[in-house]
């Protein structure tokens, strides 16, 4: 009994840590790619390392060339993952609008709109942009709970190596919600 | 043999570079969902009116009167790849209750998309509809890949499912067979 009271008052002040502070954080044993995850009021909000290589070969079969795939595969980029497993109702978001920061300033996402027009002018031909366009995390989205996700790319805009905090944002009937990842690292 | 040495290693990373690519977000993905959402308020669907691998047009307005799930996808989102299998089991045991799988290709050629059905076990048998420039996207509301709308029989959308499913789960089975017999 005292040994189960002990183990019980060591054991408070971790489960105490894990509700404040949910962050967690693993490394793909094979590519070495790191993720960061969280979950706020039934939302689980994960980035995944993309690889510049990992990218290079994407979109190079998409039907990008090396060349036009280079600036978008060294953007730090992420698969990005939302998912409303139990939140308490419809959520919806504009990614763009998520706040990022870089050493205690703030970092504007370019949004897929601003890359499109980008590769578009690069020469990167139709049916390749189509694919760019909807391999994206959604610039806005709507999940219904019971498990509406969706994962994509999500380009930070940070050269590698850079560390920041990005803060998910969500809204439900007005209210809004957020769900922070700290020191996050780009790949590279 | 200069030359010949000099192509191994290109043809080495170019083999990587492949499994990468249909790899690139392979690792750690999250569980497929187990259940459909019911719409709120029940509209009519859109229409969608596509060519099939054989290059004959398809018609959602020739299906009234049977259940039609209409799934949006493409071979290199990962979890499109996964919930495939799946959509063909759902086919499998509900074909024979008025109950029509479509699957519209976002963006890719029809080779590329014989070539990955391929792959998938069970092979899917039901209708693989291309839309080569995603024209049908805004049209239905899709702004991410999966997406999957269930139709009822009086072409009104019943359910949605944004984001991968097991199509197979018993409760979706029982959702889109209730459907059926409206």
């Amino acid at each position: 009994m005292k040994r189960v009271t002990v183990a019980t008052v060591l054991l408070l002040p971790s489960l105490s840590a894990l509700a404040e502070n949910p962050q967690a954080h693993r490394v793909d044993v094979v590519t070495g790619a790191k993720t960061w995850e969280t979950r706020s009021n039934g939302v689980h909000f994960s980035l995944t390392q993309l690889l510049p290589d990992q990218l290079r070969a994407f979109y190079v079969n998409r039907g990008f060339t090396l060349q036009q795939a280079e600036p978008y595969a060294t953007s730090c980029v992420y698969m990005a993952v939302i998912r409303n497993d139990d939140a308490p109702g419809v959520i919806h978001f504009v990614s763009s609008d998520w706040p990022v920061s870089v050493e205690g300033g703030l970092h504007a996402l370019l949004p897929v709109e601003g890359w499109l027009e980008r590769l578009s002018a690069a020469g990167v031909r139709k049916s390749a942009l189509v694919a760019f366009r909807w391999a994206q995390f959604p610039p806005e989205q709507s999940y219904r709970p019971g498990g509406d996700w969706n994962q994509g790319m999500l380009s930070i805009g940070l050269p590698a190596g850079s560390r920041f905090d990005i803060t998910a944002t969500w809204d439900i009937d007005g209210e809004t919600y957020r769900a922070g990842l700290k020191e996050v690292q780009c790949a590279g | 043999m200069r030359g010949r040495s000099r192509a191994i290693p290109f043809v080495g990373v170019m083999i990587l570079w492949l499994l990468f690519g249909a790899a690139v977000w392979g690792a750690e993905l999250p569980p497929l969902t187990h259940s459909l959402t019911p719409s709120e308020n029940r509209q009519p669907a859109p229409a969608l009116r596509l060519q099939n691998m054989d290059e004959e047009m398809v018609d959602i307005r020739d299906l009234k009167g049977r259940v039609v799930v209409v799934n949006f996808w493409a071979t290199w989102c990962p979890p499109c790849r996964r919930e495939m299998g799946s959509l063909e089991r759902l086919y499998q045991a509900t074909r024979e209750k008025r109950v029509e799988v479509l699957a519209v290709n976002i963006g890719e050629d029809i080779d590329t998309v014989f070539s990955f059905l391929g792959t998938v076990e069970p092979s899917p048998g039901f209708p693989m509809l291309f839309d080569f420039e995603a024209a049908s996207m805004e049209s239905w509301g899709v702004k991410g890949l999966p997406t999957t709308y269930i139709i009822a029989p009086d072409g009104t959308i019943a359910y949605s499912a944004v984001g991968g499913r097991e199509f197979d789960h018993p409760e979706i089975l029982r959702q889109v067979l209730e459907l059926a017999v409206e």
